[in-house]
């Protein structure tokens, strides 16, 4: 039941360029939405399967014969398939409308479940390489999509991504290679074991680093983070919300926190590493957010800060910044792609991404000012919306570990964050109406039912953030921790 | 001992050079040969199988690909660039050698020794029945690719 | 009836709020239907729960002592009640005055959304939760009064939500100390004695609590919206809500949280807030020409009277504070009802151009008469009751001072009422208002309900004092002092209220003086006081608002900052400009120029970070 997640977005890809060539819109749309529909109802329904329990490795089998697929399915792997599965229904419901112009709405949603079934599998794996190869498949799928537009900037910005991800892709391999030669092993357990029999703490600290490369290049943490705002604002509306809503997570600070808390172990070196990292990414990125002209360049500087949180509490290592951690990686995918998909309906409205050149479409476009500003003031932690929270405890358990310079330069850092979005929300939606703009109607309903539904969950997730964070987000964190603890100790450093 | 050092150092050689040579007919061939090179180092180190399929596919497949589209396309205009970039890339990459070779000296008494795994059934067991998963893997990176190709590809309708 | 149910009075107004919202204005009948339905629906609750009594229900919420703790018990209950019945009577009322006002939906919703932030305020167990509801009820107010429309709606919407605000504020930061002395949020688990850190927590909190009652001197945004908003909010929250909730808080932090002490330096606070309260705001109401700016000074002016009581620390002086507590809200609730009535039918409130409705609204006028005498004072309604109540126990702790206050207050309470009374529904006819006829019935209905409770309060009283007070004061007065009150309540024959009715004497004389010396024209009856000499200047700076600490607050403010701008921070903004900006923009130009799109810059900060990253694990490692 588990494999559906991976195989019937696959499945349905496979098909729907088929089915593209009979309905080019309305079977494309039904079957891509259907889609998303079943994985939040596996969700559910696996979620409640392991309610409590421990974490399961199921072990598929074939007419009798056992297969050798191993997927493992614990709290941490749960909790980023509901992000998954429901950010990616909120788009694809997005898309209905929005990929209306681009053509070819069939191979979209091809490309668009590949990644999807990319991004899932690599939430299932018990194995170094699987991560790397559903790691490429789902790039592979976003290099595509964010080059689908087919306009110059598109094809440039989809390149350099492609040869960027090329470098990270090629030294997780050699990390992995590393690994395997040392250990002969590539499932978890096994390496995990491996490792700490040997006492080879400089091979490991190499192979860190060569991870850090890797999978910080694909979460985008500074220094690796340079193609993220070339190829976010590029993409499709939808798609810079998939990228960085959710790919930047799941390939990025996913495979982190799995490869470095559960297999390795966070020793305090990576955990300096990783915070210092996420500190840097954080300032840097909202500094350079503040100088953007572009609604959706100033987006994506925005997720690369956010995300910079994000490993600031992972890399912590208490349970608390793991918690608060993963609950802003929620929030953040939840929040950021409301925001993308509605840079995109104002893209469409009006055909620009420069701020300077909007203004006043508040009154024309009421919806989307309306969940723009919750998506704004929810990233930027404004009270009783979600990241709020999140940040909250993220900066409650630096205090808690005595890392008060970490925990002020957060709250400063929040403050930007809140000043750049405070400006998105000025120059787009409030102010004057610009002429220019005096025709333009709100997003169509798909888009419209989208943004709101993100929106709702954003308050949501916000007012009832404690069910929410007992529910979902604890289980991911234990797991996490108690990866964290059986890998612990034995590496030296 | 000295074949193995020729042949690495052909193959960095050869790889930078595929970078650096702005004639994209030279680059590819650049790519060829370092493909051909690291091909024999597989050989030399019993590795037939991933001998075999680095030089068909890379110095074989690949090259042709390649070489056929550029026989097909026209190159665009040079793009002017600084006269900085040329050598940063070189530079850095001379940085890099010197202190990946310190790094090296250091680690090398202290990598402990990479054990020869024990050969568990021969190549067409390994890829089917022990890494089952991987093959559902690349089956997601061959439509991944059939797409965007489809994709990028397409034609542009009338009402883009 | 099981312990999630707890959650229904809190849940079902919200949906109710939702519901109201979504459906279209065209269908109106619906709407009101609905609302009106769905508060005798809670009002059933309210009774049931009442009857139980005894009912708890937590779930953790946040760890570290933070739960979603309701709790039903005697005292929560009642006030649930109240609450229940008031949403009725203002469902009901609304349904009439609120016909064609624009943004009706936003009303109702506001208004079942107070209920739900209200009910689930009273019911908290823990702090967090409360102070959650306490908020959320600014940001109604702060609606229901721009939805008055007015052109100065939006300014006394948000006065009132800063206000509101620094009260909060100071409760929350009392809360906090509280937390740290007793290490527990949970309100049914904490007795300290008022000293030192303790003491600082408590006046924060006797601010909270008072200010949401709408004491001196946080009151000022109340006249300003007895005009800026619609009536029936009026109605609803300054005089029925707000006094219900803060009086609540006030007595839990007096008899629950601190054990206060009669004559202790804190209770004397108290009382000469209490006793400032009635005296200042009722002379204050005695000038005023506007019927509803009238009623809402009185308003401020009787939540003085219940913190005397509560602020004496004995026991019936508590008891009648708490009893004044849901007196004044029935008869002040049912006076603002019987100015909008009025406001209904002639669309004025002024007391120049009304006069001598009585004939043409009989109901509205026997309602308000009613209303009036008891927040007079006079017996036997609840009014009576509760005011003697609280005179004995202010004449008990001795300090008689206060009671002169008390009395002085109860003079000119009855004076400005006469004068309203005789100006709206006595005299002459005033002409410039046309013929009119009495409202409908589901606007004199709860007038005429209120009437009567107030009535039976005060003749029965035996029913309010024993089921709804004297559980409330169990276990805080010593062991065999009985605590029976009704036995005495209406015993008019005792120096103490026979003082009350030489008051109301004294204010019938006063004000036939006030009439006669101003040409047998009602609303000018209150001219004597009001240009008596000392006071006549008081009355000017109140005009000009010096007494408002709002006003003053901002303008004090604006000289601060105009003082700060010249003096540090045209300075600091000097460096800020040459400084820092240019640093931080510096920063965000190299940056910026450094992201030059090129890909091998981009691919040697990548190659760098893992020299970097790499690099410093190694050092780590030695």
């Amino acid at each position: 039941m588990v494999f559906l997640f991976i195989a019937l977005p696959l499945v349905v890809a496979g098909i729907l360029p088929l089915v593209g060539k009979v309905s080019k819109k309305f079977l494309p749309d039904l079957l891509a939405n259907a889609v998303f529909i079943v994985l939040l109802v596996l969700v559910f329904f696996e979620g409640r399967g392991i309610a409590g329990q421990e974490a399961a490795v199921r072990e598929l089998s074939w007419l009798g014969e056992p297969l050798n697929i191993r997927l493992l399915l614990d709290g941490f792997s749960l909790f980023m398939l509901f992000a998954v599965a429901l950010v990616g229904f909120a788009i694809s419901l997005f898309s209905i409308d929005y990929m209306d112009h681009y053509g070819s709405k069939a191979n979209f949603y091809a490309l668009f479940l590949v990644m999807i079934a990319g991004m899932n599998g690599l939430l299932l794996v018990t194995d170094l390489f699987q991560i790397y190869v559903f790691l490429e498949v789902a790039a592979v799928a976003s290099y595509a999509l964010v080059a689908f537009g087919l306009g110059h900037d598109e094809l440039e910005a989809s390149f350099k991504y492609l040869m960027l991800s090329a470098v990270a892709s090629a030294f997780l391999l050699a990390g992995i290679v590393l690994i395997f030669g040392v250990t002969g092993a590539l499932d978890f357990e096994s390496v995990s074991q491996g490792l700490a029999a040997l006492d080879s703490r400089f091979l490991v600290g190499l192979c860190a680093a060569f991870f850090i490369l890797g999978f910080g290049l694909k979460a985008a943490l500074v220094p690796f983070h340079a193609w993220l705002p070339d190829a976010h604002p590029s993409a499709p509306a939808p798609i810079s919300a998939a990228l960085s809503g959710l790919l930047i997570k799941v390939s990025g600070v996913y495979a982190l926190t799995r490869v470095f808390l559960n297999v390795f172990g966070l020793t305090p070196a990576l955990s300096t590493v990783l915070m210092y990292l996420g500190i840097i990414s954080m300032v840097v990125a909202a500094l350079l957010a503040l100088g953007q002209t572009d609604i959706k360049r100033m987006l994506a500087y925005s997720s690369i800060s956010q995300v910079g949180y994000i490993v600031l509490g992972i890399g912590l290592g208490t349970p608390l910044g793991i918690l608060g951690g993963l609950f802003h990686l929620f929030n953040h995918a939840l929040a950021k792609s409301l925001l993308f998909l509605n840079s995109g309906s104002l893209q469409m409205a009006t055909g620009t991404r420069k701020l300077d050149e909007m203004g006043g479409l508040g009154k024309r476009m009421p919806v989307t000012s309306v969940t723009t500003l919750v998506g704004s003031l929810s990233i930027a932690g404004v009270p009783p919306l979600n990241g709020f929270w999140s940040k909250l405890i993220i900066i409650v358990a630096l205090i808690q570990a005595g890392r008060w310079a970490f925990a002020l330069i957060a709250v400063l850092a929040s403050v930007l964050t809140l000043w750049y979005y405070l400006l998105i929300q000025r120059k787009a939606f409030f102010g004057k109406l610009n002429e220019k703009w005096a025709s333009v109607r709100e997003a169509p309903f798909w888009m419209t039912v989208s943004t709101v539904l993100l929106a709702l969950l954003c308050i949501a997730t916000g007012i009832f953030f404690a069910g929410t964070v007992n529910s979902w987000v604890r289980p991911a964190a234990d797991a996490v921790v108690k990866g964290l603890q059986t890998a612990l100790g034995s590496l030296g450093f | 001992m000295i074949i193995e050092i020729a042949l690495l150092c052909g193959l960095v050689v050869f790889s930078a050079a595929a970078i650096i040579f702005r004639d994209l007919l030279r680059s590819a061939i650049c790519l060829a040969v370092a493909s051909l090179l690291l091909g024999i180092i597989f050989f030399r180190m019993k590795a037939p199988y991933i001998g075999a399929f680095e030089i068909s596919v890379v110095a074989g497949l690949i090259t042709v690909l390649f070489i056929v589209t550029i026989a097909l396309t026209k190159t665009g205009g040079d793009v002017r660039e600084s006269k900085a970039a040329a050598w940063i890339f070189p530079l850095f990459f001379v940085v890099f050698l010197v202190l990946d070779f310190f790094v090296m000296r250091g680690l090398i008494g202290k990598i402990p020794a990479l054990g020869a795994a024990p050969e568990e059934g021969g190549f067409g067991d390994v890829l089917w029945k022990a890494r089952t998963f991987d093959l559902v893997g690349q089956i997601g990176v061959i439509f991944a690719g059939v797409l965007a190709v489809l994709a990028l590809f397409r034609k542009r309708d009338k009402d883009e | 009836m099981t312990a999630p149910m707890l959650l229904l009075p809190i849940l079902l107004p919200v949906a109710i709020a939702l519901v109201v919202l979504l459906i279209p204005s065209r269908v109106k009948a619906v709407r009101e239907v609905i609302s009106v339905l769905a508060s005798i629906v809670l009002l059933y609750f309210a009774w049931s729960f009442f009857t139980i009594k005894d009912l708890t229900w937590k779930v953790g919420w946040l760890g570290n002592g933070v739960d979603f703790d309701l709790r039903l018990y005697h005292f929560s209950a009642f006030i649930l009640l109240g609450l229940a019945g008031f949403l009725f009577l203002i469902a009901l009322y609304s349904t009439v005055k609120m016909k064609n006002v624009p943004r009706v939906r936003e009303y109702y919703a506001y208004v079942f959304l107070t209920a739900a932030f209200a009910n689930g305020a009273v019911l908290s167990n823990n702090f967090v939760p409360l102070i959650f509801f306490w908020e959320g009820l600014l940001l109604t107010l702060y609606g229901l009064i721009t939805i008055g429309g007015k052109k100065d709606s939006n300014r006394t919407a948000v006065k009132s939500f800063i206000l509101g605000g620094f009260c909060d504020f100071s409760m929350i930061l009392g809360v906090a100390i509280l937390w740290k002395i007793t290490g527990t949020l949970t309100l049914s688990e904490i007795s300290v004695k008022p000293e030192g850190l303790a003491a600082a927590s408590f006046i924060l909190m006797v601010v909270g609590a008072i200010g949401k009652a709408g004491a001196m001197p946080f009151h000022t945004w109340i006249p300003d919206a007895a005009i800026d908003a619609p009536v029936t909010v009026m109605a609803f929250i300054p005089a029925a809500l707000e006094k219900l909730l803060g009086i609540y808080f006030l007595a839990r932090i007096t008899l629950d949280f601190f054990v206060l002490e009669k004559n202790s330096t804190l209770a004397i606070v108290l009382m000469t807030i209490g006793a400032a309260t009635i005296v200042l705001a009722v002379f204050m109401a005695l000038i005023q020409k506007d019927f509803k700016r009238l009623l809402s000074y009185h308003a401020v002016s009787q939540v003085g009277y219940m913190i005397l009581g509560i602020g004496t620390a004995v026991p019936i002086g508590i008891a009648g504070g708490i009893f004044h507590m849901i007196n004044h809200a029935m008869y002040k609730c049912g006076l603002f009802l019987s100015s909008g009535s009025v406001e209904h039918r002639c669309g004025t409130t002024e007391l120049k151009k009304l006069g001598g409705l009585r004939q043409e609204m009989p109901l509205t006028a026997f309602g308000f008469a009613v209303c009036a005498l008891a927040i007079s004072g006079v017996w036997p309604l609840n009014g009576f009751v509760s005011k003697e109540m609280v005179f004995h126990g202010a004449v008990e702790t001795g300090y008689i001072i206060f009671a002169v206050a008390a009395w002085v207050g109860a003079i000119l309470t009855f004076a400005s009422f006469l004068k309203a009374g005789h100006s709206v529904f006595l005299g002459p006819r005033g002409r410039d208002v046309p013929a009119v006829k009495e409202s409908e019935s589901p606007v004199f209905i709860p007038i005429l309900t209120l009437a009567g409770l107030c009535i039976l309060f005060g003749v029965y009283n035996k029913l309010p004092l024993k089921e709804f007070i004297e559980p409330i004061l169990e276990g805080h007065v010593e062991a065999g002092e009985h605590l029976d009150f009704s036995a005495h309540a209406l015993a008019v024959f005792n120096p103490i209220a026979l003082i009350s009715v030489g008051c109301l004497v004294i204010a019938l004389l006063l004000h036939l003086y006030g009439w006669k010396k101003a040409g047998r024209k009602a609303y000018l009856a209150s001219e004597p006081v009001h240009k008596f000499p000392v006071l006549k200047q008081i009355y000017d700076l109140a005009e000009k608002r010096i007494f408002d600490i709002y006003e003053q607050g901002i303008r004090f403010l604006k000289g601060l900052s105009g003082i700060l701008f010249k003096l540090v921070d045209r300075p600091i903004d000097a460096f800020y400009e040459k400084g820092v900006t240019a640093v931080g923009r510096a920063f965000t130009g190299v940056l910026r120029a450094a992201h030059t799109g090129h890909y091998a810059n981009y691919l040697a900060w990548s190659i760098g970070g893992l020299l970097a990253v790499a690099g410093i694990i190694s050092l780590l490692l030695k």
